[in-house]
């Protein structure tokens, strides 16, 4: 640049200035989403609704996608046929994480909904915001009845004994593959691996039976906490972050060890594939079963649905779609509950959190989540649901679906099962993915690279816990 | 480029080595251009298909069978018909907006003298040293108390004015010749005049390419409009597309639709504009 010294200080100056400007955001950023952890409880206050004069304007805030969607404007509308005291506004911000960063924005600018579906990650951090009414308060304050619900769900989401989103669209990760694979290498297709020696052994068969890989790895850092509680082991320390916040990462421990030798050594002899879970390219892992690439994989049964029907159909398909419980570990644990949950925001005034109340319980009504899980694959969170004729003839029509809500409600409850609750989710799935990129690439040894992972997971957990002031 | 101005054949050598070399330079080029355009020409060939033949292998590079409904579901299902509307306004008012007000600050900076004017030229520069996102919050917040929420004026406001821009016209107005100035005095031009009939015409690539520059920017943004926005009536087609790439599986041909529709308009506005923007790319490249 062609100015004086003296204006090219000035801009330098005007630079700090700005950075100084921003440390100062950031800090006050950290103090309103910090403060006592889980302390504040808050109040519910279910009555308001009664009170309210004229109907209430409620919004919700979600990240479901176009088909998911016209089931959910369905509910609503619903909805709104049998309260006429709440009018609601169905705002879709995109995707999962677009609608957590509008909320976190929020907090600061004051433009939040009064319902918002936040992701299964985001439970600490929501709490952490502090502007959350627990769904908890409104159970106590109404008397509300949640036998039904699924107690594997219901864990999922309390932190400190207090429930604190309304579970809503739950899904877990499911075996896809292909049954004319499976008859090409001999094996049986009713018979699917239930362990990750037995995905080993049919990789070997499948591969020789002409096909290019036996096994589709997603990159997916989801499916490494899926595998340490279906082996009964914690991910983070604290009881999963359950009993206090976390501050140790535990996930490099036995099982930890033989899911990352396993990846390893799958990869290593040509038997697995890896793919990407990253963005638009995700979907190729479940396509890689469509081109006859591989004879199986791991993946969400939220996208059953939608697949079954593409995997199959078009002309030289001849994939014939088997769906099985996620191989693993056996006996100890069970898979985690995935999905999304909806958090009433306390900054609302009392008529709408009552409003948002009234329309969580319609929700995940049995009725509404027969529906809901019929008309989208998510798993039903009611048992009564699940046994309500809709939901039983679609598990006749397409068994796949019923298989996900079985390996959940079979799945051991205890602390590694209920799942790990993690202030820094997202850096920590990063540097797990991240190990798992260096195993593949640089050779890293399968024992490094997790402990590797562990340290990073530590540090990202100290610097979390710092800077809310925990 | 270099294939516009090759170098004058020299006496002696043959015409059949000039052709020779004429193929090998054009094939060269054909390649690199197919290159570029492959993944254009693939994603107008996937929207086309049907969602099992995008899946397919050995993949498919024509469409035997065009589906033409996934753009009708696109346009209409995915709400692009509404987004291309509110693109189209924001990006306008955007583009005008920050090349008049380039025009007229850069105007000051390079004719007029006023006290604390290096100063006043560091602070505009130094707004480009602030990422958008640092004063994201805040402006949010100021389009909230001024009722800005989910409004054209909350989409375009913010950014109709640029320090990039006047910096960028700074520097071409700086070119125009003292002399001209002068004579346009001595014709009694006022400033507005001289604007108007001398500096805007000689600095048209640079106004050409800041356009286009604004035009790109302003029609690419994403966090600011999903920000601001509360509902589909003026989200614009970033957000649609984001919506519609997250469709489900069955639906792929739909997305690539969208990303045609999406796309389409600046294709056709770097059609328009080329002659423009490639003389502005190299404007100053070579000094007389």
């Amino acid at each position: 640049m062609s100015h004086s010294s003296r204006s090219s200080r000035l801009v330098r100056l005007i630079a700090l200035a700005a950075a100084g400007a921003l440390a100062l955001a950031a800090c006050n950023g950290g103090d309103s989403g910090g403060g006592g952890g889980g302390t504040a409880k808050g109040t519910c206050p279910v009555d308001a609704l009664d009170k309210a004069g004229e109907p209430v304007e409620i919004t919700l805030w979600h990240s479901m996608n176009r088909a998911n969607e016209e089931v959910l404007a369905k509910l609503v509308d619903e909805y709104q046929a049998q309260q006429p005291k709440v009018k609601v506004q169905l705002i879709n911000q995109t995707s999962y994480q677009d609608t957590f960063e509008k909320f976190k924005a929020g907090l600061s600018s004051g433009d939040l909904p009064d319902l918002v579906q936040i992701e299964d990650t985001g439970t600490q951090q929501m709490i952490d915001t502090q502007a959350i009414t627990p769904v908890q308060a409104c159970i106590d304050a109404d008397g509300y009845k949640t036998s039904d619900y699924l107690t594997r769900v219901l864990d999922y989401y309390t932190v400190e004994d207090t429930l604190w989103p309304m579970p809503f669209n739950v899904s877990n990760p499911v075996l896809y593959y292909d049954e004319n694979a499976f008859t090409a290498a001999g094996l049986d297709p009713e018979d699917p691996p239930k362990t990750l020696d037995e995905v080993t052994t049919y990789a070997e068969r499948i591969k020789a039976a002409g096909y290019e890989y036996g096994y589709g790895l997603k990159l997916d850092p989801w499916w490494i906490e899926q595998e340490s509680a279906k082996g009964g082991v914690t991910f983070v320390n604290n009881g999963n972050g359950r009993d206090a916040r976390a501050t140790k990462a535990t996930f490099d421990n036995e099982v930890g060890q033989q899911v990352f030798a396993w990846m390893d050594a799958m990869v290593d002899d040509g038997l697995a594939v890896t793919n990407s879970a990253d963005g638009p390219s995700a979907v190729n892992n479940l396509l890689a079963i469509r081109s006859k690439k591989v004879g199986m994989t791991v993946d969400t049964s939220a996208a059953l649905g939608t697949i079954s029907q593409v995997l199959s159909s078009g002309e030289g398909g001849g994939v014939k779609l088997g769906v099985g419980p996620m191989p693993g570990p056996t006996g100890k644990g069970g898979v985690l509950v995935g999905g999304a949950a909806l958090y009433i925001s306390a900054k609302s005034s009392a008529a709408k959190q009552a409003a948002a109340w009234d329309l969580a319980k319609f929700l995940t009504s049995s009725q509404s989540q027969a529906i809901w899980a019929a008309g989208t694959g998510y798993v039903p969170i009611r048992e009564s649901a699940a046994e309500s004729q809709v939901i039983e003839e679609l598990w006749v029509r397409e068994p796949g679906y019923k298989v996900a809500y079985d390996q959940l409600v079979t799945g051991v409850e205890n602390v590694a099962t209920a799942g790990p609750v993690i202030g820094p989710y997202q850096a920590i799935r990063d540097v797990v993915l991240a190990a798992e990129q260096r195993m593949f690439t640089q050779g890293t040894s399968s024992d490094d690279a997790l402990t590797d992972a562990q340290r990073a997971a530590n540090e990202a957990l100290a610097e979390y816990n710092e800077r809310i002031g925990a | 480029m270099r294939a516009s101005g090759p170098a004058p054949p020299k006496a002696g050598k043959s015409k059949a080595r000039r052709v020779i070399g004429k193929v090998v330079r054009y094939g060269l080029l054909t390649l690199l251009a197919a290159v570029v355009l492959f993944p254009l020409y693939i994603t107008v060939v996937n929207s086309l298909l049907r969602p099992d033949q995008i899946a397919a292998r050995p993949p498919k590079f024509f469409p035997f069978d065009p589906q033409w409904d996934a753009y009708s579901r696109a346009w209409d299902g995915g709400h692009m018909s509404r987004y291309l509307v509110n693109s189209v306004i924001v990006t306008v008012a955007i583009t005008a907006g920050q090349v008049v007000t380039a025009i007229l600050a850069a105007y000051a900076f390079a004719f007029l003298e006023f006290p604390l004017k290096r100063t006043l030229f560091a602070v505009f520069l130094a707004t480009l040293m602030v990422p958008f996102e640092v004063t994201i919050i805040t402006n949010l917040t100021t389009a909230r108390n001024l009722g800005l929420l989910n409004s054209y004026a909350g989409l375009a406001v913010p950014f109709l004015a640029t320090g990039f821009g006047a910096f960028l016209l700074r520097q071409a107005f700086l070119q125009v010749p003292s002399d001209l100035q002068d004579a346009a005095a001595l014709d009694g031009y006022g400033h507005w005049r001289f604007l108007a009939r001398v500096a805007v015409p000689l600095a048209r690539p640079t106004v050409a390419a800041l356009s286009v520059f604004a035009f790109l920017g302003a029609w690419n943004q994403y966090l600011w409009p999903l920000l601001i926005t509360e509902d589909d009536e003026y989200r614009t087609v970033q957000i649609g597309l984001e919506q519609l790439s997250r469709t489900s599986i069955d639906q792929l041909n739909v997305t690539f639709a969208g990303v045609v529709i999406a796309a389409l308009p600046l294709v056709i506005l770097l059609l328009v504009f080329q002659k423009q923007l490639v003389r502005g790319l190299t404007a100053g490249a070579v000094k007389g």
